[in-house]
């Protein structure tokens, strides 16, 4: 399992770096939104005030928005292409089994992305001398926020494979997203208040604005429940991957579309 | 190696529902090469990929060296495939690298992936390119580093849908020795082709399959045997004298200058060069089928059963 990560690894960072003029347009992007973070957060729409309003949370707003977009379509976009180019096939000979090579993939394309978010978010720094302050604590939500992330990917890679043409759903998905991280569900009351542990990724959103807009600590009990939200979107994402390959070898649909 | 037993697919529902595959069985043992042959649409595509676990059987089942890759997934160790179309690859990676990557894929530590894709490299004499990503090499490259890439976890059973495909004659060539090496290994290939002489060099056994049936299933040689009439032509250098010929067509072969043509049974053959002494000959040379004409004749001499 470390030799199937680190070859998806090696792989994702081969097929990034080839092309250079892909590399640089790809980073330029990254570097423009955080850069207009960093000067003006005020004026930028979007996921920016998902975690409140100083320059940190708006950094992590944009950056766990970047992110989980980045790795849903890394899975989702890519599973569509190599269906039509041929190699997919070759991929689902493999005797690890299909969930796991594709787990390998989202943690490959994540720590990519990561990567090139750190880079650019140290120049930033560098440049604008600004400081951003992340505490520690933060990691626990994040790693609830994105086992459900990691969910949606395999959902999303479930319709790719049986449904073939995914840019519509990613693109839709995008604002879903943005509803997901932004909402401040936390706030509302009655039946919501409970409702909001349904939805992938809200609880653990939630519990990042208590974290830095708010100030307050973590709720121990609110981050068993998000945990779990992370764990069942986790858990149908791969039920949903698998009910989705048996689909295309039942139809002959692994290849073409 | 391979048993696949009563394999049938049906696709679609309905109105749609198609059955593409029909109770076809295969067997294949170590070092054997089955050509899978049938005319476009009869369903070879589809038998390959159910028995690499791709596409999944309405019927029947596969068990490769006894393991059934739509169950065990392990069972795919054992298996490498090179499946139609030309892109088994990854073309932005160089051969080294898509060896070394399908390798670990294949649950090959990626050291042993490592040094075993090199060995695979220079023996298919495509060192030199090692370090080219595979979408600027040609055709011939790809489709040798294709099935080097089949090869790197050192499977028993070998599946080639259309190996030569798209190949001009120097690099089908080369396909075919490393096919013949890849059997000489004790590895069991399973290739389909349109080209047939390919399949008669290759092949121990031809399978046909027409309208998702198996047809004929037998080794190539005795297939030919059966398909290939008693008649001898015979060339002799210089002329037969008016006597010579008189008794030679009275023994039932026909003269046309040097040729001799005779119809007889083998036995009797000797009686007819006995009557040739002291001619010097030049070949003895029996009529042989050769596989197009078999193919031909057994795709169209067949009656419809399948409607
Ligand atoms: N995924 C699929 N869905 C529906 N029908 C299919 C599918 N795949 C193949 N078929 C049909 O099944 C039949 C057999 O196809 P297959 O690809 O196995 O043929 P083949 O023998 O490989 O032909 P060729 O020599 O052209 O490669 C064809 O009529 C084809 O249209
Ligand atoms: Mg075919």
């Amino acid at each position: 399992m470390i030799d199937l990560l680190h070859a998806e690894l090696k792989r994702t960072w081969i097929q990034f770096i080839r092309y250079p003029t892909e590399v640089i347009s790809g980073i330029v992007i990254i570097l423009a939104v955080f850069y207009g973070l960093f000067t003006s957060a005020q004026y930028i729409a979007g996921p920016g005030f998902a975690f409140g309003d100083r320059l940190d949370s708006v950094v992590l707003g944009y950056a766990m928005w970047t992110l989980i977009i980045s790795v849903n379509n890394d899975i989702a976009i890519n599973l569509q292409i190599e269906a039509e180019t041929g190699t997919l096939e070759q991929v689902f000979l493999s005797p690890y089994g299909a969930p796991r090579v594709f787990l390998a993939r989202a943690f490959a394309s994540l720590a990519l992305r990561l990567l090139i978010l750190i880079v650019v978010l140290l120049l930033l720094m560098g440049l604008s001398g600004s400081r951003l302050a992340f505490p520690p604590i933060l990691l626990l939500p994040l790693a609830s926020l994105l086992m459900a992330g990691y969910g949606l990917a395999f959902l999303l890679g479930a319709g790719a494979l049986v449904f073939k043409r995914v840019q519509q759903i990613l693109g839709i998905f995008q604002f879903l997203l943005l509803f997901l991280l932004a909402a401040p569900l936390e706030e509302s009351m009655g039946l919501i208040q409970y409702l909001r542990f349904l939805l992938p990724m809200l609880p653990s959103t939630g519990l990042l604005r208590d974290l830095m807009a708010r100030s307050l600590g973590l709720d121990w009990f609110t981050y068993g429940l998000a945990l779990l939200n992370g764990i069942v979107y986790f858990a149908l994402g791969l039920f949903v991957f698998r009910w989705a390959e048996a689909t295309a070898k039942q139809r002959g649909s692994l290849s073409g579309y | 190696m391979l048993d696949a037993r009563d394999l049938s697919k049906v696709y679609g529902r309905g109105k749609q529902r198609f059955e593409a595959v029909k109770q076809v069985s295969l067997t294949l043992h170590q070092g054997e090469v089955l050509a899978f042959l049938g005319p476009n649409g009869a369903g070879k595509t589809t038998t390959i990929k159910m028995i690499a676990g791709l596409v999944r059987p309405t019927q029947g089942r596969v068990a490769v060296v006894g393991e059934d890759p739509h169950r065990q997934p392990r069972a795919l160790r054992h298996i490498g495939a090179v499946l139609e179309g030309n892109r088994n690859l990854y073309w932005r990676l160089t051969p080294e690298e898509n060896l070394e990557y399908f390798g670990v894929l294949r649950q090959v530590p990626r050291k042993v992936a490592h040094r075993r894709g090199l060995e695979l490299l220079a023996r298919f004499g495509l060192e030199e390119k090692r370090h080219t990503p595979v979408q600027k090499l040609s055709r011939g490259m790809q489709q040798k580093v294709a099935i080097a890439v089949a090869l790197i976890h050192n499977p028993k059973l070998l599946l080639l849908d259309e190996p030569t495909l798209g190949l001009d004659v120097e690099a089908s060539e080369m396909v075919k020795a490393l096919v013949r090496q890849i059997a000489q290994e004790g590895r069991a290939v399973l290739l389909t082709t349109h080209q047939l002489d390919v399949a008669e060099e290759l092949s121990d056994r031809v399978a046909i399959i027409r309208r998702g049936r198996i047809i004929a299933e037998q080794s190539t040689e005795s297939l030919l045997k059966e398909f290939s009439s008693s008649t001898y032509h015979l060339e002799v250098e210089g002329d037969l004298s008016p006597q010579q010929i008189h008794t030679v067509t009275q023994l039932g072969a026909t003269v046309q200058g040097t040729q001799i043509t005779y119809a007889g049974t083998p036995e009797n053959l000797y009686g007819l060069l006995g009557a040739l002494s002291p001619v010097p000959l030049v070949s003895v040379q029996r009529d042989r089928a050769d596989l197009t004409q078999v193919f031909l004749k057994l795709v169209k001499d067949q009656p419809d059963t399948s409607l």
